[in-house]
């Protein structure tokens, strides 16, 4: 059967299946492309405030939210949030505290570009403390092999960061808001400090 | 198929002598709508949420896969263009409501309550938000209630009047925004996430009037 076109617009068919065909590669680049070159990410955001709050690694309580003055948006209000901002590049990196059972404390390991790769509560705490390390797959490995000895196997758990750069977002929940002072305390007690990797 | 021939697309600008260049013409318009559709495609699908696999109760929506590492392309373009830290998964979840339960959109003109039931949790918190996740400046200062302290009736029921002007009992306000959000958050629930919650099991957004 021979449809009833007009010539004109056979012409042009092979235009718009090729129009169309770089809208779909222009539209799968520009979503992939995105988290890497966005340029106010929650990363870029936190790293821009550490900075400004001056030391020059560890932990930095975030300050308490206002309007008009929140760190990141669509965080809950109720919440008391520090962060960590690290490089793996200077070397590992260990998040420890321990907790009374209580209280609701949040942990979550963000890689660069978006993507958490791991979180927790204070209720998969090990015994009342929370006691991790994040390396890369090198560091981990060396950490792994450092272990074959007689010492017993160290308590702490093992997170192999997707990217050198990232953050470690923990968020200690205020039941009230006279409960925020309480709720600072809590992250106050939490180191997450740089350490050196064992000779050998 | 072979290009179309030239002669067809001039047409009318012949005397200017642009048949020879007709299918570089072509070929630039090509290039120049399909980046200008792609881009578009591309700005509507990111506003459109975070992509795939959504949980929805009623009005409240949630997208759990944001805050693992299982997160899709499209939901890490959002997520690094708002700049926002999702909530781990294993942490909790977060709903987001943009409309009242009978699926009007939130107008801050309106005064609407949020009653009962909610799924269990180790705690929960109910807050407004602008659309875009800032908090909302009121006389106040109240951005949002907990499970812990929400005033609760005798039987355990709690009502959150959302209404501009103060309300006695629990009250929310908008202040003078004009568009609003209510987030629902739950820290260690045992939800289900793989599956769509029972919708009477959430909160009813209700509107009680309008200014």
């Amino acid at each position: 059967m021979r449809l009833n076109i007009p010539d004109r617009y056979l012409d042009l068919a092979p235009w718009v299946i090729a129009t169309l065909f770089i809208a779909g590669i222009v539209h799968v680049v520009s979503v992939l492309l995105m988290p890497s070159v966005a340029p106010r990410d929650a990363l870029a955001r936190l790293a821009a405030y550490v900075k400004s709050a001056a030391p020059a690694e560890g932990l930095v309580l975030l300050p308490q939210m206002t309007p008009g003055a929140e760190m990141l948006p669509f965080e809950d209000p109720a919440l008391a949030e520090a962060v960590c901002v690290y490089d793996l590049a200077k070397g590992p990196l260990r998040v420890k505290t321990s907790v009374d059972g209580e209280d609701y404390l949040g942990l979550s390991f963000h890689a660069s570009a978006g993507r958490i790769y791991h979180s927790m509560t204070d209720r998969s705490a090990i015994k009342g403390k929370i006691d991790i390390v994040v390396g890369d797959a090198r560091q981990i490995d060396a950490l792994v092999s450092a272990d074959e000895g007689d010492a017993p196997p160290p308590q702490e758990v093992r997170l192999t960061a997707p990217t050198k750069r990232g953050f470690v977002l923990i968020r200690s929940f205020a039941k009230r808001p006279s409960d925020q002072e309480r709720a600072r305390s809590r992250l106050n007690a939490i180191t997450c400090q740089r350490f050196d990797l064992p000779q050998g | 198929m072979a290009p179309p021939t030239a002669s067809c697309v001039s047409g009318g600008s012949a005397s200017l002598d642009l048949k020879p260049y007709a299918n570089y013409l072509r070929a630039g318009s090509v290039m120049i709508a399909g980046l200008i559709i792609g881009l578009l495609v591309t700005v509507l699908s990111l506003n459109a949420g975070y992509g795939f696999n959504s949980l929805r109760a009623g009005p409240w929506i949630s997208w759990p896969h944001t805050g693992a590492a299982d997160i899709d392309p499209y939901a890490r373009a959002v997520v690094a263009r708002s700049g926002e830290a999702p909530l781990g998964r294993d942490q909790g979840l977060a709903f987001i409501a943009r409309t009242d339960s009978n699926g009007a959109p939130l107008n801050a003109d309106c005064e609407y309550r949020i009653v009962d039931p909610l799924p269990s949790a180790r705690y929960w918190t109910i807050a407004l938000a602008s659309p875009d996740g800032r908090l909302l400046a009121n006389s106040a200062e109240r951005y949002g209630y907990s499970s812990v302290d929400v005033l609760r009736k005798e039987d355990g029921d709690f009502e959150i009047d959302v209404a501009r002007e103060a309300r006695p009992g629990n009250w929310l306000s908008p202040g003078e925004a004009r568009d609003f959000v209510v987030m629902l958050r739950f820290y260690d629930t045992s939800l289900d996430i793989d599956s769509n919650p029972d919708p009477n099991s959430f909160p009813k957004i209700v509107k009680l009037g309008c200014a």
